[in-house]
């Protein structure tokens, strides 16, 4: 929250005289190039609304076939909700485990020497260049189908995010009750346990609930490629035709993301 | 009485200091305060007095001359032995460095870590059988209605006196200060240094303040030290230090 602060609030006073014939232009230039590029993505994406609305009756078909969603079939969600929900709990919780110990290491102010700075920002790097659907892919490779690839994804992936934005909470940490209970006569311990930890932990649970819901809509997909969970029903009854259960089981995806949303939400509200 | 132990002198002989860059930053600077003493170090920005300061704290080693506080040759001492010694200095810096989240008795109780390390303490556990002490420091700093409220929601003055009440919950033998005003409106000012000078005249701690504000200096110090370019310039009781003295202390910076 407070690096959007420092991006958002000091542009107004970032602004630097300009000559009035120029801030004039400057707008117009702009709006301009915009166009342009807009242009080029329009022609690359190959879009034809003709095709819309020529395939509006394929789009009604799919819909009336959908309805009522098939409630009959709402016990069998159950399992692959809860596996789709442990997936991110699994993911987020090994992903918190590995992740504080690399931002410890990844931050300016608490690496113990240059190399293991580096080499922590290069796997933090890598875990978070790497999209959560094609760690999937691996691991669906290397240990077959199922959730457990699915967590892996999830836990790998998170590792990057969570990793980076750990090492920032530890690099803006006020040092000065760090200073202040060093020079009272407190052990190292001490002073970790009683104003470090104090002081970046609200910081840390809020990013990682904020994480395990991120998780819950990754897992969602994930299922997609074979690891497990309502993606993989979703799938099977895509390719069954049966959109009466396509339909139930969005509903059912609406639902768990709406109330992950709103518990995360109120979470992080509680601890800040 | 909070000091168990009893005040014990600061003494500083012949400070010297050159930074690794080849700065001189203090060149000989003497200094001893008493028991019962408040001495205020003023000067330019530059003129050495922060890092006397720190170099009195055991923070900083000088390049030659010698620290004792209440006995201990803080200059002869390292690791270990050097930070049992420096607990017998409390410390004040400018901001009051607390832990924002934690209540206000919290943080008094973290100045007496020191004296309670364990497995539970280094866990996170606070010495809650100091609890009443704590209550008697922030009692000290007036503020012991506050006891309960968390550490956020102080005022800058209150937040001050919230660390000096976790400075004295350490039981020091002597009271360092870095520029304890700085970041104060005037009030808030007067009110740390009125907290300072009964450090000194009531619980008979001797008192080392850096300062930028004359005026404040010569009010509440028995003694004031002007340096420039980490030299001693004058040591003199406050009454008897003239408005010239100052204005040429501060000039210095030119010269």
């Amino acid at each position: 929250m407070n690096r959007i602060e420092q991006i958002v609030l000091p542009s107004e006073q970032r602004a630097t005289p300009r000559t009035p014939q120029a801030s004039r232009a400057l707008p117009f230039l702009g709006v301009f190039l915009f166009l342009v590029l807009l242009g080029q993505a329009a022609i690359v994406v190959q879009a034809r609304p003709q095709d819309l609305i020529s395939g509006a009756h394929g789009m009604a078909d799919i819909l009336r076939r959908s309805f009522p969603p098939d409630f009959s079939k709402i016990g069998d969600t159950f399992e692959p909700a809860l596996e789709t929900l442990d997936i991110a709990l699994f993911g987020t919780t090994a992903a918190v485990i590995m992740a504080l110990p690399l931002a410890v290491l990844a931050a300016r102010n608490t690496t113990p020497a240059r190399p293991f700075y580096f080499a922590a920002r290069a796997i933090i790097a890598l875990c978070r260049a790497v999209p959560d659907l094609v760690w999937a892919l691996l691991f669906v490779t290397a240990v077959g189908l199922g959730p457990f690839p699915g967590a892996l994804a999830v836990s790998v992936h998170s590792v990057g995010m969570l990793g980076r934005l750990f090492s920032e909470v530890v690099e803006d940490m006020d040092m000065g009750a760090v200073e202040a209970l060093t020079m009272s006569g407190a052990s190292r311990l001490q002073v970790f346990s009683h104003a470090v930890v104090p002081s970046v932990l609200p910081s840390l649970l809020g990013i990682a609930l904020y994480r395990l819901d991120e998780n819950i809509r990754a897992s969602l997909v994930l299922g997609f490629v074979g690891a497990g969970g309502l993606g993989f029903q979703l799938l099977t009854a895509m390719n069954l035709f049966q959109y009466r259960t396509v339909s139930l089981l969005l509903l059912v995806t609406f639902a768990i993301v709406m109330v992950a949303e709103r518990l995360s939400a109120a979470l992080r509200a509680q601890i800040s | 009485m909070i000091s168990a132990a009893g005040p014990g002198m600061i003494e500083a002989e012949g400070l010297v200091m050159r930074y690794p860059t080849g700065r001189l930053a203090l060149d000989g600077a003497t200094l001893a305060v008493a028991p019962g003493e408040l001495v205020v170090v003023l000067g330019h920005n530059g003129s050495g007095k922060s890092t006397m300061l720190r170099c009195i704290a055991g923070l900083l080693r000088p390049t030659a001359g010698m620290v004792r506080v209440a006995g201990a040759e803080l200059t002869r001492l390292t690791g270990r032995r050097l930070a049992n010694a420096r607990m017998a200095l409390g410390m004040i810096f400018q901001h009051a460095h607390l832990v924002r989240r934690r209540s206000v008795l919290a943080n008094v109780l973290c100045g007496t870590l020191g004296r309670h390390r364990s497995v539970a303490t280094s866990l996170g556990a606070l010495p809650w059988s100091e609890a009443a002490f704590a209550e008697q420091c922030l009692d000290a700093v007036g503020l012991v209605s506050l006891a309960r409220q968390r550490a956020d929601t102080l005022s800058g003055g209150q937040a001050q006196r919230v660390a000096i009440a976790r400075a004295l919950a350490q039981r020091p033998r002597a009271v360092l200060a870095d520029e304890p005003v700085a970041s104060l409106d005037p009030e808030a000012a007067e009110e740390i240094m009125r907290l300072l000078r009964s450090l000194a005249s009531d619980e008979g701690m001797p008192v080392v303040c850096v300062l930028h504000q004359p005026a404040l200096a010569c009010r509440y110090a028995d003694r004031i030290l002007g340096l420039s370019q980490g030299r001693t310039v004058f040591l003199e009781r406050a009454e008897s230090v003239t408005p010239h003295q100052i204005t040429a202390l501060y000039e210095g910076r030119a010269a």
